[in-house]
């Protein structure tokens, strides 16, 4: 049995729905709130840096966070090879420590910068698609996904354009393989445009790992589409048309969806027997 | 608690009638001179400062229902077998079904935050949706979504720089609250009127998920009179913010409403998450001490409003030390700490033995005074039980007085007069465009896309949800995980409906409502109202009021599955807002608001609006009546909102509503949507677009077996209905069910393959239009007021 902490951090606000969406494919989930002794955290295989608003996003978002004994501590497992997804927020923490991506360790080395967008700043909640790249982190967070799927998520935020100031930097994480996964169009071709590509990330970057390929900061969410229930009913494509089949058949609707290949990845790399008809 | 000196008191007995108008402006206090006779009866004395405070905002419109509650108690119906608390607590229970054994109930609450949100926008909407939750929360429930009904002025118009200005501040308001705090929109509506201009409306529904046995009343219990009970504060520090606010709500908006700002609350949204969580934690662990407790919200009259009701409504008394309240640095007058509004705070009445453990949840686990300076959980009061009610501040009693003096409220007769009646309707003029026409009025205001706005708003958050805003008539969720129990939830109102009709208009957004919800396949089990109108005192205003009430109550009986014949959907909560008009004397549009609650036992059958599959056949059922009045039509091609309104058949609207939920439930359809304004092209235009996204389909909708009226009045008629998606196989089947129901079904649409939206008349093309196209004018239609 593996076991994972999803950080609870004042103003985070996804936590029970990420420990849903791992309990679903076997990983038992427990929410380990902040500040409990950080020796607690050292006791799980895998963590889980939720989504919402960590400390209110004071000076930036994930800025306070990054600073915490529990994240720092977190920051310390995952030196031995433990995964760490940071979704969204959680994202936000892992970029404000350093350790995503990691190539000068100690060195903060992307920010995600408020969104891009035409005539429409700020914070945004909608549907778009990413796929998956070969990589370092295929093996921990996408074992189970086709390197052809668009997959349909959910995203929710205003600063999620992964961005860097450093050249070198952006050239070692193409030429490394670290952006893992990228904002596609629903035919997966690259996303050239808002709103496919919904907030000008650089490389069209949805969640870049670090350079062991262990920790992966994630800006969609997909704990809100682990279950097919989650799927937009219209939404065009494969998944759009399971969802239709779906309609009126509860047990169809409790399976997976387009986020449950990231739990299932994870399970994977952990050692779990997903339970019957969890995986994808 | 040492002995008290008594606090010095207010002339008010001395005074004659000059100087105590004068007094009552110099205390800030909007007690009329009748109220302050009726004070002085129930004392028999002069009151503190703080007593009189105290009667001023329990005594206020917003608080006491003073002119409402008459009319209110005459004609609605709030009990049926799906109640379990009804009207007067912070919100509404319904029973909503059981899962592994497990009875679950949900609670719904209805509030308008009106005048703050016109006077600032963005503080005022995020207190709206904060004080909202706070209220769902404090039964015990878990928040699952909230729900937003906004009325704005003519973005257009004389004023539209301000409009726009408030459209902005209050979306911000919501998304800047609702989205850190982690709860769901399960929808809205908005709706702009030039009679909003100076006073916008922004109403707020929230909705939530409790064990059935382990809702908490807001009362101290009878177990308080076997062992002390004591009284903890939980949040924010209180402070001078929202001093007054009731009071402020309870009046009419004047030219000096910048100097009002300070009645306005600040939010918290990051405060009220980390608050919810220790709540949770804490109703958790109280409820497994098997020691029973009370626990309520903190929202107009601060601690002495919820004080004296906690211990009024178990039959006891109180103490309130304010000594014991924390505060950020600085000194506060008595009245300020009892009355004011600081937003975040909860109170608990529990045994004194369980309190220290109570607070290290929130002070050292949920770490309260490190996340917000100063925050904390106190204890602050302690439970009486000879029923005498207590405030006290530095050794001094600077409120004393039996508890059903204080919470003894007041009502108001007040007169009523019909309206004359409204001039003729003008002709409309005939329409020779028809396809301009359509493309006017898709980016018309009231009809175009709420995309722009709901982008804002977290849909997702909680992962509930089944069907979002805009994805089918009404919010879906999966409240709890593992279970087929699902719940819908909508909100809705047509103020130019109301202001043509107050009865029938009502009568009519209720029937709107219901359509909504078994659309989606949802049998309606609740309403909620919040009745927003201007000055009661004018005899025509609360004429209207009255009416509109009437109407309410009617159609809720007259719309239940069973008719009059069976139990109603019941009215489980509300608000009244009245003074909504500006200094001028310009009242907004009689405007009350309705949401409307049902449950699916099976959560999979929920169906969107939008079309699913080339080739299936669309299906009409509602007579497209002759009549325009109110509709979007006449206003569009006239700039007149008032008219007759089309025909409402509670029978026949009641016989369609409930075929069509079974029709849902059986499977029959693969879309639905209900028909309300715009009409027939409206609807049928976004069942072609896709209300959340679109697989790229379109419509073809020949409207010559409509009748033989004018084009525009099969088109753009608004009287009730419904457009269903029906593959060709399960025709027949639907066809019979209606058959049988007594429920009109005319054949009147083909899903295309092609993204095109077209309309034929005969041999005639009315509409052709490419839907890309379409949904750019659609969604940037509002675009510039919101961004």
């Amino acid at each position: 049995m593996a076991r994972a902490a999803v950080l609870q951090i004042p103003g985070v606000n996804c936590e029970y729905e990420s420990a849903r969406a791992l309990e679903a494919v076997g990983i038992e989930a427990r929410v380990v709130r902040f500040n409990e002794p950080a020796s607690v955290l050292s006791e799980f295989d895998a963590y889980v840096l939720p989504g919402g608003f960590a400390f209110q996003d004071r000076i930036r978002a994930g800025a306070v966070a990054a600073k915490l004994p529990a994240v720092e501590r977190i920051a310390r497992e995952s030196e031995s090879g433990k995964p760490v997804v940071g979704i969204c927020n959680g994202a936000q923490v892992l970029v404000e420590t350093g350790i995503v991506p990691g190539i000068h360790p100690g060195r903060v080395e992307l920010a995600l910068a408020p969104n891009r967008a035409p005539r429409r700043p700020g914070y945004q909640c909608r549907w778009i698609h990413v796929r998956a790249s070969e990589g370092p982190g295929r093996a921990t967070f996408a074992s189970t996904l086709s390197l052809d799927e668009a997959v349909p998520l959910p995203l929710a935020h205003g600063e999620g354009r992964f961005a860097t100031a450093d050249p070198d930097v952006r050239a070692r994480i193409e030429s490394q393989g670290l952006v893992l996964f990228r904002y596609v169009d629903a035919a997966g071709r690259p996303a050239a445009s808002y709103p496919d590509d919904p907030n000008g990330a650089m490389l069209q970057a949805a969640g870049i790992t670090n350079v062991a390929g262990n920790v992966l900061a994630f800006m969609p969410h997909p704990e809100r589409a682990a279950w097919l229930r989650m799927m937009p009913q219209d939404w065009p494509g494969a998944w759009g048309d399971r969802r239709r089949a779906a309609i009126g058949s509860f047990d169809a609707l409790e399976g997976p969806g387009p986020g449950r290949f990231l739990f299932a990845s994870l399970a994977k790399r952990l050692g779990v027997a997903a339970p019957e008809g969890a995986a994808r | 608690m040492p002995p008290t000196a008594e606090a010095p008191v207010l002339p008010f007995a001395e005074s004659d009638p000059a100087a105590l108008k004068k007094l009552l402006a110099a205390e800030g206090l909007r007690l009329a001179p009748g109220e302050v006779a009726k004070m002085l009866e129930l004392l028999g004395r002069n009151p503190t400062r703080v007593e009189a405070t105290l009667f001023d905002t329990m005594w206020s419109e917003h608080c006491s229902y003073k002119s409402s509650r008459r009319v209110l108690k005459a004609y609605l119906p709030t009990e049926s077998p799906d109640v379990i608390l009804g009207p007067g607590e912070d919100a509404g229970v319904v029973r909503f079904g059981v899962h592994e054994g497990v009875e679950y109930a949900l609670v719904i609450g209805h509030e308008s935050h009106n005048h703050p949100s016109q006077v600032v926008p963005v503080e005022g909407a995020a207190t709206g949706i904060g004080g909202i939750v706070r209220d769902i929360n404090c039964m015990g429930a878990e928040v699952i979504g909230v729900l937003d009904a906004l009325r704005f002025g003519d973005p257009e118009g004389p004023r539209a720089a301000t409009v726009r200005e408030i459209v902005r501040g209050v979306v911000d308001g919501i998304w800047q609250y609702g989205d850190p705090l982690g709860v769901p929109n399960l929808g809205g509506d908005v709706f702009f009127s030039g009679r909003y201009d100076e006073n916008c409306l922004v109403n707020v529904v929230a909705l939530g998920l409790v064990r059935t046995d382990q809702v908490v009343r807001s009362r101290v219990p009878e177990a308080a009179k076997n062992e002390p009970y004591v009284l903890v504060l939980v949040g924010k520090p209180t402070d001078e913010s929202g001093f007054g606010g009731a009071s402020f709500a309870s009046a009419i908006l004047d030219e000096e409403a910048e100097d009002q700002r300070g009645h306005v609350q600040v939010p918290d949204p990051f405060l009220k998450r980390v608050l919810f969580e220790a709540n949770r934690a804490a109703l958790a662990w109280l409820h497994g001490q098997g020691a029973p407790f009370g626990f309520k919200d903190l929202g107009a009259g601060g601690i002495a409003c919820v004080s004296s009701e906690l211990a009024a409504a178990g039959g006891f008394g109180m103490d309130v030390d304010l000594d014991l309240v924390p505060t950020p640095e600085g000194e506060y007058p008595s009245e300020v700490l009892a009355c004011s509004e600081t937003q975040e705070r909860f109170a608990f009445v529990v045994p004194e033995r369980l309190a220290p453990r109570l607070l290290q949840i929130y002070n050292e686990e949920y770490a309260l005074p490190l996340v917000y300076h100063r925050a904390r959980a106190a204890v602050v009061g302690r439970v009486r039980t000879d029923g005498r009610y207590r405030i006290l501040r530095g050794g001094q009693t600077v409120c004393d007085a039996p508890v059903e003096v204080v919470t003894a409220g007041i009502q108001h007769e007040r007169p009523r007069r019909a309206r004359p009646a409204a001039p003729p309707e003008s002709p409309l003029p005939p329409v020779r465009d028809h396809d301009a026409l359509f493309r006017k009025l898709i980016a018309s205001p009231n009809l175009a896309s709420r995309e722009p706005i709901v982008r804002y708003y977290d849909t997702e958050v909680q992962g509930r949800a089944v069907l979002r805003a805009g994805e089918g008539d009404a919010g879906v969720l999966a409240p709890i995980p593992g279970s087929k129990l699902g719940c819908a939830i909508t909100v809705d109102g047509n103020p130019w409906y109301v202001a043509a009709d107050p009865y029938w208009g009502t009568a009519h957004v209720v029937a709107e409502s219901l359509r909504n919800l078994v659309a989606v396949g949802a049998r309606p089990i609740a309403l909620t109202d919040c009745l927003n109108f201007g000055n009661p005192e004018d005899p025509e205003v609360f004429d209207e009021f009255e009416t509109s009430v009437k109407g309410l109550g009617d159609a809720a009986r007259a719309l239940g599955p069973k008719g009059e014949a069976g139990p109603p959907i019941a009215i489980v909560s509300g608000n009244v807002s009245f003074y909504n008009e500006s200094s001028t004397g310009r009242a907004i549009e009689p405007s009350p608001i309705i949401a409307a609650l049902g449950v699916l036992d099976d959560y999979s059958v929920a169906i969107t609006s939008g079309l699913k599959r080339a080739g299936n056949v669309v299906v009409l059922t509602g007579a497209r009546e002759a009549r325009l009045g109110a509709s979007q039509l006449r206003h569009a091609l006239t700039g007149e909102t008032g008219g007759r309104l089309p025909t409402l058949d509670f029978e026949s609207e009641r016989r369609r509503t409930y075929a069509v939920l079974d029709a849902v439930r059986q499977g029959l359809l693969l879309a639905c949507h209900d028909i309300a304004e715009g009409g027939l092209a409206i609807t049928a235009f976004e069942m072609a677009l896709g209300g959340f996204a679109s697989q790229g389909l379109g419509l073809q909708l020949p409207i010559s077996a409509l009748g033989d009226t004018a084009a525009e009045v099969r088109l753009y008629s608004e009287a009730p209905g419904f457009l269903l998606e029906v593959r060709k196989e399960a025709l027949p089947r639907l066809m019979s069910l209606f058959a049988e129901r007594g429920v009109d079904a005319t054949i009147t649409g083909r899903v295309l393959d092609e993204p095109r939206f077209k309309v034929l008349d005969g041999g005639s093309t009315l509409i052709d239009i490419d839907l890309a196209e379409a949904s750019r004018l659609h969604s940037d239609g509002i675009r510039p007021y919101v961004e």
